[in-house]
């Protein structure tokens, strides 16, 4: 008899999803699939707003990731305005879009991973989390804080409060930073560079053999990031880079406002996230990953010296372009300190104090794109508007559905290693969540497409069997 | 150093009674107040500054204003995260947790929206006063107690 094992929820990520495995009559896995059970549906009902009113409403779209949609949304803004951000505006949400990559990938690494990494996947379950952290490892765990925590202060002393600041606008942003806050964010780099050194060395000393480094899946894909016009890590602005497994640039310099060229979505029934593929190679075969991984693996280099020694060892250590989904983990630490050696150059710019920050302009264009890097990948507003300004439609691709495809095959990877005949344990059912874990997906930012996505639904009987099986095409 | 962290969603009607009563308070330089939708690990940092920290939320069964210790019943360490949980990660990380407290206040309608509602916002008055009675009391006991 098939059967099948369901996790549900799915544990240490944002947002609410389930995993289902599929095994076959002998007991092994036939498939696995990871279901995001939420929908949000921003993309219905931005419509009918105005551009200016777009990243304080796409803000809320998550309480993890708003500065992400702040920012995004801002710069599609900025298209259709049509103006010229002044320079000051450009650092300093550069300055907050590196705060923001700080203060999420401490929280995916601290927070909700560190536990299985440095407690053990089979752990006691009721201690695999960050107080079991803090009483196994005091010091790692009180870096962890202090760092997530000097994130969210830089986010606020540049927006006024750490959640949902409104303060990128279409033009540039509503205010300019004070000398002292300056001088402030300045004066907490060092520790955070210190923690982040201390952390990256822990976790290569700790994970050093490539069969920990396999665990979480091992296979090709394509990579997609923005990089800067001669290759070096981007995350606001720059051009859309796809590459293949092993490095080679199948697209190169591509406006980000052209990621339609690249980029095709499909949907499955069974998940309210949508599928991005990579339109050349077609669904399912345009399997491609954004993200920590996908940024290291698009770029040239850094452009800073200790994330690019770094990035030089990171290479060295995976044979190249790496594909190990565990890696993630490994790209967020580096990625970490090359936001922080870049938080420093911001901040010694004299221009960053520049109180004029905003270009005010009316409508300009009808349609505006926005894209940069949010901490989980490559994030994309798209807005129509009429000649007022109100939004018409509204398309948003969320680096979590980026990696749609590539999380499906890295728990069905976990699953064929790891259950064989029908048998396996909790440590086990871990290890597949944290294939998951390692994309760090926000659920709730990634769920829009509202009464476009196919629906199948199930009616199951008091013996567990489908009475009935019910689909929207 | 006494802290007043008042819990809420103020999108949430009813909910936002924790941040309404926290922001109401005359802080000092011995005090310290603040509104929080809800609690993060990142907040030991001003759990390890303080010598008694009082907690504000809304309470959906309760039908008045009350004063009790956070208890120490073992952490229940889940997707949320509450004052027990975050005075033990305080404990764990940096060795102390100060005496703490929680004040519940009747909450009645947490739909979404706005402002509180007639009922719950009759109660913040109360709510108030007994948190600046217990800012002003070294030693306090518990309501019932």
């Amino acid at each position: 008899m098939e059967r099948e094992i369901r996790i549900d929820p799915v544990t240490r990520v944002e947002g609410h999803g389930k995993i289902t495995l599929h095994l076959d009559k002998k007991g092994d896995v036939r498939d696995a699939r990871f279901h995001v059970t939420e929908l949000r549906g921003f993309e219905e009902f931005c419509v009918g707003r105005t551009v200016w009113e777009m990243p304080a409403l796409t803000a809320r779209i998550c309480g993890i990731c708003p500065v992400s949609h702040i920012l995004a949304s801002a710069r599609a803004g900025d298209a259709i305005l049509a103006v010229r951000v002044p320079d000051a505006a450009h650092l300093l949400r550069r300055l907050m879009n590196l705060g923001q990559l700080v203060q999420s990938h401490a929280l995916s690494f601290f927070y909700l991973s560190a536990p299985d990494l440095f407690l053990g996947w089979a752990s006691d379950p009721a201690k695999r989390n960050v107080l079991g952290l803090a009483e196994a490892r005091g010091d790692l765990t009180r870096k962890g804080i202090r760092l997530r925590a000097f994130g969210q202060e830089t986010i606020e002393r540049l927006g006024g409060k750490r959640i949902h600041p409104a303060w990128a606008v279409p033009g540039g942003v509503s205010r300019p930073l004070g000398r002292a806050d300056r001088d402030w964010i300045a004066s907490q780099v060092p520790e955070a560079l210190d923690t982040i050194r201390t952390t990256l060395r822990l976790f290569k000393e700790t994970f050093s053999t490539a069969e920990e480094c396999t665990v979480l899946g091992d296979f090709p894909s394509l990579y997609v990031g923005l990089v800067t016009d001669d290759g070096a890590w981007e995350h606001y602005g720059g051009v859309l880079r796809v590459v293949d497994a092993k490095g080679k640039p199948l697209v190169d310099g591509l406006d980000p406002a052209r990621y339609e060229d690249v980029i095709g979505e499909a949907a499955e029934p069974w998940s309210y996230l949508k599928f991005p593929f990579y339109r050349p190679l077609g669904y399912p075969k345009g399997m491609y990953r954004v993200g920590p991984l996908g940024r290291l693996n698009v770029c040239d280099r850094f452009g800073t010296p200790e994330a690019d020694a770094e990035l030089e060892e990171f290479r060295a250590r995976g044979s190249g372009r790496s594909g190990r989904v565990f890696d993630y983990h490994y790209a967020r630490l580096i990625e970490i300190l090359a936001s922080l050696e870049q938080m420093k150059t911001v901040l010694e710019d004299e221009r960053l104090l520049t109180p004029r920050v905003r270009a005010e302009a009316g409508i300009n264009a009808e349609v505006g794109v926005g894209v940069h890097e949010a901490p989980r990948g490559t994030l994309i507003h798209h807005y129509w508007v009429d000649p007022n300004g109100v939004v018409t439609a509204a398309n948003l691709i969320v680096s979590t559905g980026h990696n749609n495809l590539a999380m499906n095959r890295s728990i069905l990877e976990i699953a064929r290693r790891t259950i064989k005949d029908g048998a396996f344990d909790e440590g086990i059912l871990n290890r597949i969540e944290g294939g998951i874990r390692a994309f760090d997906p926000c659920l709730s930012c990634s769920v829009h497409a509202l009464g476009r996505l196919p629906l199948e639904v199930e009616v199951v009987g008091p013996e567990g069997a489908v009475v009935q099986t019910l689909v929207r095409d | 150093m006494d802290l007043v962290i008042g819990i809420g969603n103020l999108l949430r009607r009813d909910d936002g009674i924790g941040p309404r009563v926290a922001e109401a308070l005359r802080v000092s330089p011995s005090v310290s107040a603040c509104a929080v939708c809800e609690l993060v690990p990142e907040l030991v940092l001003r759990l390890r500054d303080a010598r008694r920290v009082l907690f504000v939320d809304a309470d959906a069964r309760g039908t008045d204003v009350r004063l009790g210790r956070v208890r120490d019943e073992g952490s229940r360490w889940g997707h949320t995260l509450g004052p027990e949980g975050l005075l033990e990660l305080a404990a764990r990380a940096f060795g102390s947790a100060p005496d703490a407290w929680v004040l519940s206040v009747p909450g009645f309608d947490f739909g979404y929206g706005e402002g509180l509602s007639d009922r719950a916002e009759g109660f913040v008055p109360q709510a108030v006063e007994r948190a600046s009675r217990w800012l002003s009391e070294g030693q306090v006991s518990a309501d019932g107690a």
